[in-house]
């Protein structure tokens, strides 16, 4: 009789001698593994908004008045000074008020009795991609406003605002749930793997006595450990992957949801997520073997 | 009187030997004192003394379940209390024990715990299954293959014990009080079954008080008496 033979019997011996257990732990698993990557696949979603979102900024600083070629090159300067930056475009107050006329296409009668220059010119300046927290873009933002001839910079500031709370919020939502995972894995796989042995302490005894070697007695458990990863993370993601595509199409169509382009983890998260739940049951497994199994 | 005996029987080369081997328990109760004493490869020992004298210590010791206070104790040459490990499995392996407790899975079937000592060694399932039968035919126990142990008598129970210690054809057997529960016809049995493992080439060591089974042995017989040993002729000299 071979070695795995042997261990995948104990194994099931064990799996049926304690299904309950083994099952509700299956469960409470699968259960934190759907908790955290629900959260985590909100939060990735996000980001991949953010980032599409932060594709689009552009700073515009608002002037007092045209500034002519040469203050053009210095401010031109002083802009690239604080950092480097995707592009600089300055818009005269004509082409400012040519914009507003196209935009506003056949309302454009309700410019008739408005001066060609109402509009302030202004530079526009498109921040290089990895100028992307919050914090970068605000400071960026000071120091444009204290430039001279400066009124005003506008980026969307309070809708940006929002968007960082929101995603830092998420993010401590999936550090609570990864906790929870983290957590609820180790505890229950280590709580249900400490029953089994309680319940099997004559055997494991016996065991020892008749020369069983430590790996023959210490297998099983951690096979266990390990089939409750693959099964409850398993199921955890499939579930996830079963409510996001009713999500999609229950709610596919004109709508709110159809602002984001909401995509599921690829493979490889999937296969993250899956072996780090085995690693975390097969920690609680062997942790509960170090305390309990006397061999 | 303190005694270093040799064997008597066997083939002459020494498989067990405890020198000045000593053994206490908190607080101070002495077990064993000074035991010195060799057994052959081959050979059948029995160890006879009142309850209380040592006996189930002794053997306790031999197949380390527990570990002397003082002396030294050697199989087949190595020392048991610096075994660890692979290598005490190992040794393990080759020791069959019929307990004065049984140690019977209570749960499971009698086929099931007698095949427990082959399936640590990996052996063919199909070997197993003989091996159970062939064994459970010379205890009178064959209606009893699929009983749960906890269900049986503890005769049955006491034979079951013994077909696990016997079954993975073990090198030395110790058996603590064989024939306590049983009558004198399965006494016999059990008694036969022991002396044909000891003529296949297994050295034993029986502690039992029951002096029918040893009473016309030929084989060496020593005593304990409050955890000393004494020297006692072949029991045929009885």
């Amino acid at each position: 009789m071979s070695f795995w033979f042997t261990v995948l019997r104990q194994v099931g011996r064990n799996l049926r001698q304690t299904w309950p257990s083994q099952l509700m732990t299956l469960l409470t698993v699968s259960l934190s593994v759907l908790i955290f990557a629900f959260f985590y696949l909100v939060y990735s979603n996000m980001l991949n908004f953010g980032d599409k979102l932060g594709d689009d900024l552009s700073l515009i600083v608002y002037m007092e008045d045209e500034p002519g070629p040469e203050l053009q090159q210095q401010l031109r300067r002083k802009i690239t000074t604080f950092d480097e930056v995707e592009e600089i475009r300055f818009v005269s107050r004509e082409d400012a008020y040519n914009r507003f006329a196209t935009q506003l296409g056949e309302n454009l009668d309700v410019l008739n009795d408005m001066p060609k220059d109402f509009l302030p010119p202004s530079i526009e300046v498109i921040p290089l991609k990895n100028l992307r927290s919050l914090n970068q873009v605000k400071l960026f933002s000071a120091y444009l406003a204290k430039l001279p001839g400066t009124l005003k910079v506008q980026y969307g500031q309070d809708w940006v605002e929002r968007f960082y709370y929101f995603t830092r919020l998420l993010s401590i939502i999936v550090l609570l749930s990864g906790t929870l995972l983290i957590l609820t894995t180790i505890f229950m796989v280590a709580y249900t793997i400490r029953l089994t042995i309680l319940g099997r302490q004559a055997e494991l005894e016996l065991l020892k006595l008749v020369g069983a070697t430590n790996n023959y007695i210490r297998t099983p458990f951690l096979l266990e450990g390990l089939l409750q990863g693959v099964l409850g993370s398993s199921l955890g993601i499939t579930s996830l992957y079963i409510l996001f595509q009713w999500i999609k199409l229950r709610f596919s169509g004109p709508g709110f949801l159809n602002l984001f382009e909401f995509s599921f983890f690829s493979p490889l998260v999937c296969i993250t997520i899956i072996g780090v739940s085995i690693l975390l049951c097969t920690i609680g497994s062997y942790s509960t073997m170090q305390k309990f199994l006397r061999i | 009187m303190n005694t270093q005996m040799t064997n008597t029987t066997g083939t002459g080369e020494t498989l067990i030997e405890m020198i000045k081997v000593s053994k206490a328990y908190p607080p101070d109760i002495v077990a064993l004192e000074n035991i010195s004493v060799s057994i052959a490869t081959g050979e059948m020992f029995f160890l006879i003394g009142m309850s209380g004298a040592g006996k189930t210590t002794l053997l306790k010791l031999l197949c380390s379940m527990e570990t002397p206070s003082k002396g030294l104790i050697e199989i087949g040459g190595n020392p048991i209390q610096q075994m660890k490990g692979h290598k005490l499995a190992k040794l393990r392996q080759k020791i069959g024990v019929a307990y004065q407790d049984f140690k019977l899975l209570t749960d499971r079937t009698t086929s099931e715990n007698i095949a427990i000592s082959m399936e640590v060694s990996y052996k063919k399932p199909q070997l197993i299954r003989k091996r159970v039968r062939e064994l459970l035919e010379q205890l009178d126990l064959s209606d009893k293959h699929d009983s749960i142990t906890g269900e049986l008598s503890r005769g049955e129970q006491q034979r079951v014990t013994l077909a696990r210690a016997i079954a993975n054809s073990p090198t030395i057997i110790l058996v603590d009080e064989p024939t306590g529960n049983l009558d004198a016809t399965t006494t016999e049995k059990v008694m036969k079954l022991l002396t044909k493992s000891n003529k296949a080439g297994a050295t034993i060591v029986i502690a039992t008080h029951d002096d029918s089974i040893y009473r016309d042995t030929s084989h060496r017989v020593m005593e304990l008496r409050k955890g000393q040993m004494y020297s006692i002729a072949g029991g045929a000299s009885l």
